[in-house]
């Protein structure tokens, strides 16, 4: 599929305007919905648009959610940013293959709780198996990795995930996702690690003359408000 | 709303999104209506791409009135013109009308995009108390008292209440297109998804049946290997016994009594092998499914007094006794006659193998019946009815056969006892065989057993039609 149009970032030359595709992956409840309610919640009004959730009535992500996010810079440029979650429940894959289709960034929500090793590793298995049958390749895609429910009892420490963190290729962070501790570090994170990686393959800079650190400031007045103490 | 093969992900991204694929007609007129109801603002509805959605409104005594005036009509359709083409923008615009009236044009967005708009008017802003000089003069022949008097039965709302008013209609439709928008990528998800499954399981169905055929083409290896393997060790074996009988014979000159005590377990071992490697020829062709069956009458008295001449001197080395019972109205059999004695020799056997030291044997032959249709008598009324046939049982008092084994026993070298201090012997190929002969005559075989109490196999065969 590489080389489908439908398959990379939506570039509308004419509109000045750029699509990207975010998605929010993780173990059934490990607070990926979450994340983007506390981002919505946080979130300036004009920024974010309307959270739109396809969820069963026992609060469970039934196909996904979807936050967008425009932020329109000064040199012109509109970027549409789109969140999306995964249903976590294993019996849902199919719907998760589908949501990955095209993106651009993961955000990968791990469970903090001990108990919560093994699901947290299958999920990440299933993230990069999911990938690759998308036709996109796990090395390359930018991936960030947040620690949720830091506030929960029988979790790993911060000095654990000090370690994980000097060995692990993806950045981690940090969160309280249901107090929006951190989501949005954690946003801001996928977003850089994600632009980065759009600007090495489609020169953006040289195509709308928006440098990264540019962006990444328009991108942080955006979204300003976040009362979270520590991310990174 | 279209649910075709439209790539799922394309619907996601929300960028098909077009008002009148997630809002209806209808649904958005009935919206426009309860406006106009509430309010007596005329309201129309338009596409991003131009399409009129929804169009409510009652015709203005004025506007009817310049038309039929060459100027005002001329000037009517072009402010008319004018507003629906009008260049939308992010900003609400309030465009006058040379009547004094105003439209106010709404453009409505969804995720940062703009995706159609309404327009409320022609209605006179209340602040407007007189006909502006621009309708008194639009045309030489206008009659000012008609215009003002038409001009005063205008719509009439202060600017600010019309602001008011247009921001909760834009409310209302744009949480519709949200709702809308919502249940479109529910359901397209859904197809989506189950396609998707769809896919998954027909991809591993594919690599269950390739694995399926593979481990067919293995099996069937097997078979010709065993069949193979059987015959190639069955020709020295015949020479082994040959000669041994020969020797025994005394042609080879006279014998010690302790040669011939030799030669007579030598020739009974080989005779055991040789029945062992018979029974792998005779699976191998069954499973090959090659052993032609040969199809005459066989009177069930025959049948069993072979079997009782041949059984009887294992049972009386075991102190088994034998009760043999053949029923009055028994008809003949149909089968092959050399089979049919094998199938009740390694029924018997077993039978007195598995019975303890003076316990009885009963093996009994009796009319009975095939029913042509399922067991459960499922579509009973499109099979003919039951064919006649002997229902033959072997039944011992031995130990019996624990539940979770039955299944098994009639798979090849399975033995209920497999360890390796089995007091009873056999390769565990007997009922296998059994099992391939019974089904290759068209009859059907079935075990009961209760741990302690003994085991019945119930074998039913065709019998022989009444005038054979």
């Amino acid at each position: 599929m590489a080389g489908d149009p439908r398959f990379e970032m939506q570039i509308d030359f004419a509109a000045k305007e750029l699509t990207v595709k975010l998605v929010y992956y993780g173990p059934a409840l490990s607070g990926k919905t979450s994340n983007l309610r506390a981002i919505h919640w946080l979130g300036t009004s004009n920024a974010c648009g309307d959270l739109m959730t396809l969820e069963t009535k026992n609060d469970r992500t039934l196909f996904f959610d979807m936050l967008p996010i425009t932020v329109s810079s000064g040199s012109g440029l509109k970027v549409r940013l789109k969140l999306f979650t995964v249903p976590g429940q294993v019996m849902h894959n199919a719907t998760r293959r589908l949501v990955l289709q095209g993106t651009d960034g993961v955000a990968f929500i791990a469970d903090s709780q001990r108990s919560e090793a093994d699901a947290n590793r299958e999920s990440f298995l299933n993230l990069k198996c999911n990938l690759e049958e998308n036709a996109i390749d796990p090395e390359r895609i930018p991936i960030i990795i947040q620690f949720n429910k830091r506030d929960m009892a029988s979790i790993r420490t911060d000095e654990e995930l000090e370690l994980i963190a000097q060995r692990s290729r993806e950045p981690i962070y940090k969160a309280v996702a249901t107090r929006g501790y951190g989501v949005m570090q954690t946003l801001r994170g996928l977003i850089r690690d994600t632009w980065t990686k759009l600007e090495e393959d489609h020169e953006l800079e040289e195509k709308f003359g928006i440098s990264p650190i540019h962006f990444m400031t328009e991108v942080e007045a955006k979204l300003k408000h976040d009362p979270g103490p520590r991310g990174r | 709303m279209t649910l075709d093969q439209t790539n799922a992900a394309d619907i996601m991204m929300g960028d098909v999104v077009r008002l009148e694929d997630v809002l209806s007609r209808d649904s958005v007129t009935s919206v426009c209506k309860s406006f106009f109801g509430l309010f007596g603002l005329p309201v129309r509805v338009i596409s991003h791409e131009g399409d009129l959605l929804a169009d409510v409104h009652r015709d203005q005594p004025l506007c009817n009135y310049l038309n039929t005036l060459g100027n005002g009509e001329r000037e009517c359709a072009r402010t008319v013109g004018v507003v629906r083409d009008l260049e939308h923008d992010v900003q609400t615009i309030v465009h006058p009308c040379f009547t004094g009236a105003v439209y106010r044009i709404v453009p409505l967005e969804y995720q940062g995009r703009p995706i159609g708009r309404f327009i409320v008017g022609p209605y006179v802003p209340a602040e407007t108390t007189q006909p502006p000089e621009s309708l008194l003069s639009i045309d030489e022949s206008i009659d000012a008292a008609t215009a003002c008097a038409h001009f005063d039965t205008m719509p009439r709302v202060r600017e600010h209440v019309a602001e008011e008013i247009s921001a909760h209609l834009k409310g209302v439709l744009e949480l519709l297109l949200f709702s809308g928008h919502r249940a479109q990528l529910a359901s397209t998800m859904q197809v989506a998804s189950v396609r998707e499954n769809y896919r998954e399981l027909a991809e591993k169905n594919e690599a269950l049946k390739s694995s399926f055929e593979e481990l067919k083409k293995l099996d069937q290896l097997k078979s010709t290997f065993l069949a193979t393997v059987s015959h190639e060790l069955r020709s020295p074996l015949t020479s082994i016994i040959g000669y041994t009988e020969m020797l025994e014979s005394g042609a080879a000159g006279a014998l010690s009594n302790g040669q011939a005590e030799f030669l007579g377990t030598i020739r009974n071992k080989a005779d055991q092998l040789l029945g062992l490697i018979s029974s792998l020829l005779d699976l191998g062709r069954l499973e090959a499914k090659s052993l032609d069956l040969k199809h005459e009458p066989i009177d069930p008295h025959a049948l069993l007094s072979d079997l009782a001449a041949t059984i009887v001197p294992t049972a009386n080395r075991r102190n088994v006794s034998l009760d043999i019972q053949i029923g009055d109205e028994t008809p003949k059999l149909w089968g092959d006659p050399v089979r049919l004695s094998q199938i009740l020799l390694n029924l018997a056997d077993n039978a007195v193998k598995f019975s303890d030291e003076g316990g009885m044997v009963t093996i009994r032959a009796e009319q009975g019946e095939i029913d042509a249709a399922g067991a459960s008598g499922l579509g009973a009324a499109l099979f003919t009815a039951s064919r006649p046939a002997v229902l033959l049982t072997v039944q011992d008092g031995g130990m019996g056969i624990a539940e979770h084994n039955l299944s098994k026993i009639f798979d090849a070298f399975y033995q209920v006892d497999a360890g390796t201090t089995r007091v009873h012997g056999g390769a565990g190929l007997g009922l296998s065989i059994v099992k391939q002969l019974v089904d290759g005559h068209g009859g059907k075989i079935e075990v009961t057993s209760t741990l302690g109490e003994g085991t019945i196999f119930s074998v039913t065969l065709p019998a022989a039609d009444e005038d054979a």
